[in-house]
């Protein structure tokens, strides 16, 4: 079968290289084989210059690639100028030629293992599409052709060859900060809630204090005693708080301090004459 | 402002015409000054061009590539010479400064004459390997001229090399026909280190191969390079935006390939060479004709309703919104023009500090671009992080000259009285209850210490 088949194909280049005028190159007798150190049964295929073998051919990472084959210009073996096995990884496009030694006669051979391919396309994940390229000085016609596809296998025990890519200039990946997430609030209604709370605390004191009799019934008395005092300290001290407030919302440390003196001063002044006659209720068993 | 700068560019324009941006004294050296003439066309053409061409040969004593510490050149074109050396006045090193110097150089090489040490030490510094032996001969039996060279296959003829990778724009081959070819004649071709200052200028087709007619003659097994991997011509452009052109085929340059007919073989009938317009391209590239860029004006504000107007301000607040501008022109012969970014490249700008922070593509904005200038503007809210950052411009590409730009700025963080009143925070609320009860507490108990009567019925002692 596979007799038939070379023979057909050298007939059919046969009559090619007779329907073109000018000679051509291309190969007979092509032969590729793994050969595998570790005693295993090699792959031993042969190459058709009209068309590549259609399945891919594995090697692993102790093989070695073995392609033999005789160059022939016209059918009459000889020996080109260039005569190179080609490894090319189609995605990239990227090729490594690994150059024939050739003997007067055409008879060419080389041996490739993983360790001379290039990294780039040990690699590679699709096979590497393996092509003969032949050509020479003169006019006859230079052959490149694929002729099968080589698929590498790395040894899975031994580090994966890794391959960094050279640096380049050109647009690097767009960069947008991610901003801190704002500041969170509790829900409203648990901070509703809790302020509630807090402001009902007020009442619930001030009803304590009536409970244990608190009241405000010597305040006429404390007035008519020392009016100006009592009025001008406790509202002094009511303005302290309302300049704290004012403080709050609006001023700033330089308006609320000269106000703060003030307020603070008529606190003092009236604080003495006002405390005094607190103290004077008390000294007469008033209190 | 920016009216009084174009005005300067467009008086510039009118009293300089048709120049390199970097100075038009070219220094031209060969070893004999017949051979001239058959570059007569190329040299013609860089005349009619203006610049202006002095003639020396390597031995010649008053050739200087520095006068007083100063270029006496601004370019340097070095045809290929039989020295082994090329003497004391154009050694590597001295060649090297001149690239320092920021002075252009172009080399043609031919495999028929070996290259000179000096050349090869300047080379192997700008990682651009020849073949041990100085020099080599590149074939390629598929893509040769069947008219001049049908036997030896050593004239290759090559498609304009386009574009060099999608996004770098294709100054070389731009708007020529697809059918026309450039001869590349009894040439050398080189390896490039992985650098990304290098880029191969033309590449060698896949089938094309790099031998030593003495010792390979018969059969080749062990050629220095072989298919892309071999550049024939080979471009470096440095940091500082110099240029060093390595063109592997001085016949390339010459009169005999501008006009020839050739054919490839199996080809339906000859076409002429692409060669004169690519040689005149190469050379423009080269001497900074073409492919250089220019920033006009950088501006840069704050983009906020009611913020501050001023342009350029010294310091912003973090999460402000900015806007950036950029006015780039790109100098096309005898004339800058508007710089269009190439298709699949972007123009980016980085806001850093350290580090990008944002890295964004700035969109071309019309409305403050010129014939002459094309703006490119980018908005964006600034990082929350306080500190000194720079806004940069670090566009490289292959061809075009470099664009490096930094204008520094501060970044504050929030002022105290730029923060959310506690009162707008609902987690506050509490707590501001809690001073409200607290005011209300103490002016109740202050009156009530001062004011309250004792108990009836109680003891007081």
């Amino acid at each position: 079968m596979r007799l038939s088949q070379s023979v057909s194909s050298v007939l059919l280049l046969a009559t090619a290289s007779i329907a073109q005028a000018a000679s051509s190159w291309s190969f007979d007798e092509g032969l590729v084989s793994i050969a595998a150190r570790k005693g295993a049964d090699g792959v031993k295929e042969k190459l058709n210059a009209k068309t590549p073998l259609s399945k891919p051919i594995s090697l692993g990472s102790s093989d070695a690639l073995k392609v033999a084959l005789t160059a022939k210009d016209n059918g009459k073996g000889k020996r080109p100028h260039q005569l190179f096995v080609v490894l090319k990884d189609k995605d990239s496009g990227l090729e490594a030629p690994f150059p024939l030694t050739t003997k007067e006669s055409g008879k060419a051979v080389v041996q490739i293992t993983q360790k001379d391919i290039p990294v780039q396309l040990l690699v590679a994940t699709k096979p590497l599409e393996v092509s003969i390229v032949i050509g020479s000085f003169g006019s006859a016609q230079a052959y490149n052709s694929r002729v099968f596809d080589v698929q590498i296998k790395t040894d899975p025990t031994a580090p994966a060859p890794s391959y960094e890519k050279p640096v380049r200039y050109g647009p690097k990946p767009e960069i947008h900060h991610i901003f801190r997430a704002d500041p969170q609030s509790p829900p409203k209604i648990i901070s509703l809630f809790f302020a509630a709370a807090v402001v009902a605390t007020v009442p619930a004191l001030f009803l304590a204090w009536l409970i244990l009799g608190a009241n405000v019934n010597h305040l006429s008395k404390a007035i008519s005693a020392a009016p100006l005092s009592h009025a001008s300290f406790f509202g002094s001290i009511v303005a302290m708080e309302f300049v704290f407030f004012m403080y709050y919302t609006s001023w700033n440390l330089f308006q609320m301090l000269p106000v703060a003196g003030v307020v603070g001063v008529v606190t003092v002044l009236s604080g003495t004459k006002a405390l005094g006659e607190v103290q004077s209720r008390r000294l007469a068993g008033e209190r | 402002m920016r009216s009084l700068l174009s005005f300067a560019v467009l008086v510039l324009a009118t009293v300089v015409s048709a120049i390199s941006t970097t100075g038009d004294r070219l220094l031209v050296v060969l070893d004999d000054a017949a051979e001239q003439a058959g570059y007569s066309k190329f040299l013609g053409d860089l005349k009619s061009r203006g610049f202006k061409l002095s003639f020396e040969t390597p031995k010649s004593e008053s050739l200087s590539l520095f006068h007083l510490g100063e270029r006496a050149y601004d370019h340097v074109i070095l045809f290929p010479s039989k020295l082994k050396g090329l003497g004391p006045k154009l050694t590597g090193q001295l060649l090297l400064q001149f690239l320092n110097a920021d002075g252009n150089i172009l080399v043609a090489l031919g495999s028929d004459t070996a290259a000179s040490t000096a050349l090869v030490s300047l080379l192997t510094e700008l990682d651009i390997h020849l073949p041990a032996e100085r020099t080599g001969l590149v074939v390629d039996h598929f893509n040769y001229d069947s008219v001049s060279a049908p036997d030896k296959h050593d004239v290759l003829l090559l498609p304009p090399p386009g574009s060099h990778r999608p996004g770098v724009k294709d100054i070389f081959s731009a708007g020529a026909p697809s059918d026309q070819v450039i001869a590349f004649a009894r040439g050398v071709g080189a390896t490039l280190g992985a650098g990304e200052l290098l880029t191969p200028l033309l590449r060698a087709p896949s089938t094309a191969y790099s031998y030593d007619p003495s010792t390979q003659a018969e059969t080749v097994d062990d050629p220095f390079a072989a298919g892309e991997q071999l550049s024939l011509i080979s471009t470096f452009q440095s940091r500082t935006s110099a240029r060093f052109t390595l063109v592997g085929s001085a016949e390339l340059l010459a009169d005999k390939w501008f006009d020839t007919e050739v054919q490839k073989p199996g080809a339906a009938k000859a076409v002429k060479t692409f060669n004169r317009e690519f040689a005149k391209r190469v050379a423009g590239w080269t001497f900074q004709e073409i492919g250089v860029l220019r920033v006009n004006w950088i501006e840069h504000h704050l983009n906020e309703v009611g913020g501050s107007n001023e342009t350029n301000p010294k310091i912003y607040r973090i999460k402000n919104e900015v806007t950036y501008a950029i006015s780039v022109s790109e100098y096309a012969w005898d004339a800058w023009t508007a710089f269009s970014v190439p298709p699949n490249d972007v123009f980016q700008l980085e806001f850093s500090m350290l580090s990008p922070f944002h890295r964004l593509t700035l969109q071309p904005d019309a409305a403050h671009s010129t014939p002459d200038a094309a703006a490119f503007t980018a908005s964006f809210k600034l990082p929350d992080q306080h500190g000194i950052f720079n806004f940069k411009i670090n566009y490289k590409r292959p061809f075009f000259t470099n664009v490096e730009e930094k204008n520094t700025v501060s970044v504050r963080h929030m002022a105290h009285d730029e923060w959310p009143r506690s009162f707008v925070i609902s987690g506050a609320w509490p707590w501001i209850a809690g001073i409200g009860a607290t005011v209300a507490g103490w002016l109740g108990f202050c009156a009530l210490w001062m004011y309250s009567a004792p108990v009836s019925g109680k003891k007081t002692q």
